[in-house]
């Protein structure tokens, strides 16, 4: 019966496939949770990676707060976008500094500002990590006070906020 | 069907140049996804298709697919059913793209590059390359004779 043989070679494949990757997925540094976080209510979206566990940066998750911090106006909103959507729009006084160019742009930032500057970082809302890893990097170079408006520019638009 | 297709079929030297090419398109197509589990499942979510529990299991188990079939087909392993499994993958993607297209759901098909993150390929040109890729897996499927391998025959026939 070719048919039934059939039937047993691909489950063998599959069967093959899904242990290696549960294994591999498991074992690697990679490796993402078996169910991640997808509800946009509930924070920005994430597959839960593993290395992910030393996140624990604070998030303002309420868009009214993020409102609060930008009237008391001491605090830095650093925008993690790329520079064209910056450009086109983003909270006013907000600093540029795009995830994907950190490396290149660090040192002038690092001058500019004390480690104890107050920073929040933003992105395009729930859908966007890009704020989680540039608050990472910005606390990794020694900023203290690092912050994460998870809403980002697209909430903070939607609410009738100014913006420049 | 015609000569022509019977003799394609027929074939066993298109029979060993779909399979690998086939495996290695789809060998190449899972490294990455394998390398960053965590960009590709954010892409499995930009579908829009999926219940979110199963869009980490997707992001997990779907690369290894690709890899374990593509092996199959170029070290000459039950080839058949690893040309099922990818024609079955391929239907399963021709048809997430062609759900987007309709409904004008833009989003990264996340097919060879992850993390490029608003980098999008025309998903129309996407469908015909699976098409196309479709049309080779069904070669190996449906051949019939002795499948030749890189260092002789293979001698089942099946």
């Amino acid at each position: 019966m070719v048919y039934r043989k059939t039937v047993k070679e691909i489950i063998i494949l599959v069967g093959v496939a899904v242990t290696l990757a549960l294994v591999v997925n498991y074992l690697s540094p990679k490796g993402i949770a078996l169910v991640g976080q997808w509800d946009t209510a509930k924070g920005v979206i994430t597959a839960n990676a593993t290395n992910d566990d030393d996140y624990r940066i604070s998030e303002i998750d309420w868009i009214p707060d993020a409102r609060k911090i930008f009237d008391n106006g001491d605090t830095l909103f650093v925008d993690a976008r790329s520079r064209d959507d910056y450009e086109s729009g983003h909270i006013p006084g907000a600093i540029s500094l795009p995830v994907g160019q950190f490396n290149e742009q660090i040192e002038s930032f690092l001058n500019q500002y004390p480690p104890d500057q107050s920073i929040v970082t933003y992105c395009s809302g729930r859908t966007c990590e890009d704020s989680h890893h540039l608050a990472r990097l910005l606390s990794d170079v020694g900023f203290s006070d690092v912050r994460i408006f998870i809403d980002g520019f697209p909430g903070w638009e939607a609410e009738g906020y100014p913006i420049e | 069907m015609s000569n022509l297709g019977q003799s394609i079929i027929k074939n066993s030297w298109i029979e060993l140049a779909a399979r690998w090419i086939l495996g290695l398109i789809f060998i190449y197509a899972s490294l990455h996804k394998i390398l960053s589990p965590a960009d590709f499942a954010k892409i499995v979510y930009g579908y829009d298709l999926f219940p979110h529990v199963f869009i980490n299991l997707i992001a997990i188990i779907i690369p290894f697919l690709e890899l374990i079939a593509g092996l199959a087909l170029i070290i000459g392993v039950y080839p058949r059913s690893a040309a099922i499994v990818i024609n079955g993958l391929l239907l399963a993607f021709m048809a997430a793209l062609t759900i987007n297209l309709i409904r004008g759901h833009e989003f990264d098909c996340g097919c060879f590059s992850a993390g490029q993150s608003g980098y999008s390929s025309s998903t129309k040109v996407t469908l015909v390359r699976d098409v196309i890729y479709f049309v080779f897996g069904l070669q190996i499927v449906l051949f019939e004779g002795n499948r030749r391998s890189y260092f002789g025959r293979l001698n089942s026939r099946h």
